[in-house]
């Protein structure tokens, strides 16, 4: 029956969801309790007396005005600084799309029933993409819980955006460990590469906002975090070439990952 | 008119890797499984049972031939073909954190039948004395198996295939494995099983096909196989070999193999005990040892004695 693997992923999944959207919307919420702890012309002034280099390293690049707000303060301190991991997440949940499943020797039993390896992968990958979603709408929540009980001035609709751009990245990140599980179909390895990926992309990243105006600038561009710039999001909203091309770039790792895994073995 | 076998496999050959690490898995394996029958496919643990069954349910893919059930290529219409087999892998995994019940209603979600399947699952669950609420991680080995059969036969498949599926099982569920297999050949369906144990092909099969490295070596009816069952005896004498004896055994004719260290005579014997039991009569024997054959000892047995067609 069509969805019942989309279906009984969700079932094996929502708990974790659960668990890791409280976790970091507890995060969230201690960055936004901690708001009134600091200055933000203080903090602002201290910022502007530090190099360009360590401003960009930190996140904080040529946005000090941005920073020194409290939207900025949550967007580029908890979001900018938690991409890592933000990160581990969609790879928990890309990992078991295929490469936990063969690891586990449960796809074999689960493919020896009528449907299609293709239909297996979609529906697990729409399964845990919508349990990503639950995990941004649940760190939204806590911000709005964080709002609340700390009595502070949040405009959280202007946060909205930094968070659901979390869900392109996330599902993005997803795609590209669905891919590197089925070519190297045992979990260990899968995991190794992914592992190393994600780490280069962040350095890249790193070393693309340390080097800004200079001929190393665009080596960030190469990594995936680049395209979730939380100072750019919060100035200038939902940068639309950004998510589309994330968006059409998992679809396409989506298919490359259907193609593989319908030419070769199931491991055991 | 509809062909009478249900599986047929054409020069199907599986070779792992490539180059100098290249192994072969299954070498040009032809062989037909009719309707209605229980095949047995024997073979010792790396003879290439398993690698055959994961091609007969799509899982890998042939490096050469080609595999049909029911007429359908099993690559083409793998989907169709699973909608009308039971399958229970010989390591068999489950999702461990999911109950039996809950295991029950995916798979027969998947199968587009809930309500039907389940109830049958509840039968076949009570009958092997299963309790399906547990959690898979809280079930013994053998109760994974029971429910790994109960998995595979809910649905009444035309046919089921089943990888080693007495291991683990305790002798009063086996037997009610065999009664249930039994059963199945009663209704006209089509049992594909292998094993590594003797006994168990021997008590449900009616035909097996015997495979060693990738090789299948024969096929053969099981009356056909057991015609040539064998024991080894070990027979110990209290004090010493009784005079003549080695020559007295030596003359009978279904005694081979023999062999006399101190008081001990080790033998090959084939058919009834009665003459060998008198003849050692003669002597005080302190202890009579007994060995059933291996399935090896059978298949090398049959082949060197020259008994093929």
């Amino acid at each position: 029956m069509i969805g019942s693997v989309f279906l009984e992923t969700l079932r094996q999944t929502w708990k974790q969801m659960v668990y890791w959207g409280i976790g970091l919307a507890a995060m969230a919420l201690l960055v936004i309790l901690m708001l009134p702890l600091f200055d933000m012309q203080q903090m602002k002034d201290l910022l502007a007396s530090f190099p360009a280099v360590i401003l960009a390293m930190i996140g904080v690049g040529n946005e000090l005005e941005i920073f020194a707000t409290n939207e900025g303060f949550v967007a580029v301190g908890f979001f900018g600084k938690s991409l890592l991991i933000f990160a581990v997440y969609p790879v928990v949940m890309g990992m078991r799309i295929t490469a936990n499943e063969e690891d586990d020797g449960t796809m074999d039993m689960l493919l020896s029933l009528p449907v299609q390896r293709a239909r297996v992968v979609i529906e697990k990958f729409l399964a845990y993409s919508v349990s990503i979603i639950g995990v941004v709408l649940l760190i939204y929540f806590g911000m709005h819980l964080g709002v609340l009980l700390g009595d502070v001035e949040l405009d959280v609709a202007r946060l909205a955006e930094v968070t659901f751009y979390l869900i392109p990245l996330m599902v993005f990140t997803m795609a590209v460990t669905l891919l590197i599980g089925v070519v190297a179909r045992r979990r260990q390895v899968a995991l190794g590469i992914i592992t190393a990926y994600i780490i280069m992309s962040y350095m890249l990243q790193t070393i693309g906002l340390a080097a800004e105006g200079t001929v190393a600038e665009p080596i960030g561009a190469i990594s995936f975090f680049t395209y979730y710039n939380t100072g750019d999001i919060l100035t200038q909203g939902y940068i639309w070439p950004h998510i589309a091309g994330l968006v059409l770039i998992s679809a396409a790792l989506l298919l490359l990952s259907l193609h593989r895994y319908e030419k070769r073995d199931i491991a055991v | 008119m509809a062909s009478a076998s249900v599986i047929e496999m054409k020069g199907l050959s599986k070779t792992y890797g490539s180059g100098e690490g290249a192994t072969r898995a299954l070498d040009n394996l032809t062989l037909n499984v009719n309707r209605g029958e229980i095949f047995g496919y024997l073979g010792p643990n790396g003879a290439g049972k398993t690698t055959t069954i994961r091609m007969l349910l799509d899982l890998i893919r042939p490096t050469a031939g080609a595999a049909t059930i029911f007429g359908m290529d099993v690559r083409e219409k793998s989907v169709d073909i699973h909608r009308r087999i039971g399958f229970m892998p010989g390591e068999l995994s489950l999702w461990e954190g999911r109950t039996g019940n809950q295991i029950i209603h995916y798979v027969a979600s998947v199968r587009g039948d809930t309500k039907g399947i389940v109830k049958q699952a509840a039968e076949i669950a009570a009958r092997l004395q299963l309790d399906t609420s547990k959690r898979v991680r809280d079930l013994s080995s053998g109760n994974k198996r029971k429910l790994g059969l109960a998995l595979a036969m809910m649905h009444a498949p035309e046919l089921l295939i089943l990888d080693e599926p007495t291991g683990g099982l305790d002798p009063l569920v086996q037997q009610t494995f065999h009664e249930m297999m039994d059963e199945y050949r009663d209704k006209g369906k089509t049992v594909f099983l292998s094993s590594h144990v003797l006994s168990e092909v021997q008590a449900i099969c009616d035909r097996v096909g015997i495979l060693r490295d990738g090789d299948l070596k024969a096929v053969e009816s099981v009356e056909r196989l057991t015609q040539v069952e064998f024991h080894t005896v070990e027979v110990r004498f209290r004090d010493a070999i009784p005079a003549g004896l080695p020559q007295q055994l030596d003359a009978l004719p279904d005694i081979s193999d023999l062999s006399a260290n101190g008081a001990r005579l080790s033998m090959r014997l084939v058919g009834d005990f009665d003459p060998l039991l008198r003849a050692i009569a003669s002597g005080y024997v302190e202890s009579l040892h007994i060995e059933e054959p291996t399935l090896e000892d059978i298949f090398l047995a049959f082949y060197s004695g020259g008994e093929e067609d």
